[in-house]
């Protein structure tokens, strides 16, 4: 039908040329070469589907950073993803228009090119299809992509830039969708001390960094995994739980019992910046996290196997979470997140 | 110029049912076709339910088959897919990929939802009608651009039907009362369903709620020089004690958080059939008009 149309289209395009003079524009918009940092996982595959140009990023770019997203023009997505907070925020849980307060902790958007699965609960695999929500979402923007497309329609230079974006189609939804996702997958962060160690690139840890990165590996990296620092799997580890009765973490998707209170496990690059911690910001520092591991998590029958066989803790000494904090301090990338 | 194009195009595939129709109408009175109502009829066990808040004496109450007391003060559910049967078995299907113009939202506060006209159905004799609850997985993505009234009409304040993290719509939406003591009573249900099985780069795994009703005709519904009426009832006492799961409301089950877990499916297949054994689950043809 699709096909048809677009025919049909060019048929009338043509038929137009015989009687009138008719210029046809043609956008140049080379694509973004993208490169996958060293030791990192593929790309995922809307990468290749909507292949980040220069003027779809541009585009994204400025969308993400207009207030006229939202339904009285306060908030934009980067009200809640803030550069300096490797684009989260401050708060416990999201804060849209009018104060109005949401279920979850905002995600940081680093590194979505790898992500094979989006936000706490995995309710997106394709990352265009996100942008939509937080538009229409009451507690988030509370507007609706009509009202949005009808905003950016009297800005005579967002035509133009989703002309050269999208080859002469216009505003669309869909150009709104690729574009913001276009310019997330350009958010890579890869540059952190802990990358330079890697890369031999004269770098050293410290012995306090050296020490944490080993108790990094004996005690964390079978969930924080991959050069990602998350294996992208959906674990219940007994965090203090959310009040909010529409909250039950990776079931609120799937409807299955055993994914109550399941979450994706948070990457830990730039993590010494993205405080607080936890599905809705329970604890306000990385210590507070290690201490409540170290101490014993909630029991629950879907608690996650490596703290079921260790009497729910992680066992840590003081020392070792000196050395963790020091260890993950490595992992913020000051190129990336603007300072 | 796109739209145009598809607008110009429409009109085109048009001409042919036009010139159709006057060749009909030309052999005899008997119009090509015409107006069919369905008409919703919201029960507890065939009583026509009233809506009232946690203390209202005036509500309609029901009691489960585990011995609980509820009643409602918020009742919709989307219909959508809808086909007519004709006695030889041809579907005749009513803008099943167009929400704006083939689906509706029946809202028990709304009198005027309880009645939904489908337009312009060919003259025959029809037996059977299937109809979807709730949006099939391909419409159900909150395409405001290709259906700006439907979208409005559930995303309205006080209709709340759209499940924006879900990116699709709500099927059913219920609020109401349980037990003596008027314990919040909560039931959203939706589909979660993105992408292709197949394909795990695209595939969101969910529960979904849509189910299809098949309802066959006590008596033959004859489209051509009347415009029949088709009385549907839906009897929500099916909701706590269905044909094939009978629940007893606790403090876990019976809120928003319902819907994230198991339980779901049992008030969803409770309501609108398991999807194999039983396609008609609450509802069933009280009469048809002609």
């Amino acid at each position: 039908m699709k096909n048809l149309i677009r025919s049909l289209f060019i048929f009338a395009l043509f038929t137009a040329c015989n009687g009138e003079e008719t210029v046809l524009i043609s956008y140049e918009n080379p694509e973004l070469e993208l490169e996958v940092p060293f030791g990192f996982p593929e790309f995922n595959n809307s990468v290749y589907t909507n292949k980040p140009t220069k003027y779809g990023v541009a585009l994204g770019e400025k969308l993400f950073h207009d207030t006229r997203l939202s339904a009285d023009n306060t908030i934009s997505c980067a009200s809640c993803h803030i550069q300096e907070h490797a684009f989260a925020d401050r708060n416990g849980k999201g804060v849209g228009i009018e104060s109005r307060i949401g279920l979850r902790n905002t995600p940081p958007v680093q590194n979505m090119a790898f992500m094979k699965v989006f936000n706490w609960d995995g309710n997106i695999r394709v990352l265009e299809n996100q942008p939509l929500v937080p538009i229409i979402t009451h507690f988030e923007m509370d507007s609706s992509i009509l009202e949005v497309i009808g905003k950016l329609e009297e800005d005579p230079e967002y035509m133009e830039l989703f002309n050269k974006a999208f080859n002469g189609e216009g505003i669309t939804a869909d150009g709104i969708f690729n574009s913001i996702a276009q310019f997330e997958y350009t958010l890579i962060s890869a540059n952190s001390k802990y990358d330079k160690v890697k890369r031999n690139e004269g770098e050293t840890f410290t012995e306090a960094e050296a020490l944490g990165y080993q108790v990094f590996q004996d005690k964390c990296v079978s969930c924080h995994s991959t050069e990602l620092f998350t294996d992208l799997s959906f674990r219940n580890i007994g965090f203090p739980l959310n009040p909010d009765d529409e909250e039950a973490g990776r079931s609120r998707v799937t409807g299955l019992a055993e994914d109550f209170m399941r979450f994706r496990v948070p990457s830990l690059r730039n993590i010494a910046h993205t405080a607080p911690y936890g599905s809705f910001g329970q604890f306000e520092t990385l210590r507070a996290v290690l201490d409540y591991l170290s101490n014993g998590v909630l029991e629950a029958d879907n608690l996650d196997p490596i703290l079921k066989e260790n009497n729910n803790r992680i066992p840590l000494s003081e020392a070792e979470k000196d050395q963790l904090i020091a260890f993950m301090h490595t992992l913020s990338d000051s190129e990336f997140i603007g300072k | 110029m796109k739209t145009q194009t598809i607008k110009n195009f429409k009109k085109y595939l048009l001409l042919p049912a036009i010139a159709l129709a006057f060749v009909s109408c030309s052999d005899d009175d008997v119009p090509v076709a015409n107006n069919v109502t369905l008409e919703f009829n919201n029960t507890f066990q065939g009583e026509t339910i009233v809506l009232g808040d946690a203390a209202s004496t005036e509500a309609t109450t029901n009691t489960s088959a585990e011995g609980q007391i509820h009643h409602f003060s918020e009742l919709k559910y989307v219909i959508s897919n809808i086909r007519l049967i004709k006695e030889n078995g041809t579907e005749i299907p009513y803008n099943v990929n167009n929400l704006d113009k083939g689906a509706t939202v029946v809202d028990q506060s709304k009198a005027e939802t309880l009645k939904y006209v489908l337009n312009a159905i060919p003259t025959d004799d029809y037996n059977q009608i299937i109809f979807g609850l709730g949006v099939k997985t391909s419409l159900n993505d909150l395409d405001q651009v290709s259906f700006p009234e439907f979208y409005a009409a559930t995303g309205e304040n006080d209709t709340e039907m759209h499940w924006e993290w879900g990116t699709g719509y709500r099927f059913t939406k219920i609020e109401g009362f349980y037990d003596t003591d008027n314990k919040a009573l909560s039931f959203h249900s939706g589909s979660t369903l993105e992408g292709t099985k197949d394909d795990e780069s695209t595939y969101v795994p969910g529960f979904d709620a849509y189910r299809e009703i098949t309802l066959v005709f006590p008596a033959m519904a004859k489209v051509g020089e009347r415009s029949p009426k088709i009385v549907i009832e839906a009897d929500f006492d099916y909701l706590l004690s269905g044909k094939t799961n009978t629940i007893l409301l606790d403090d876990k089950n019976a809120t928003p958080s319902a819907h994230t877990s198991v339980s779901m499916s049992q008030y969803v297949d409770n309501i609108g059939g398991d999807g194999s054994s039983d396609s008609t689950g609450m509802f069933s043809i009280s009469h048809v008009e002609n």
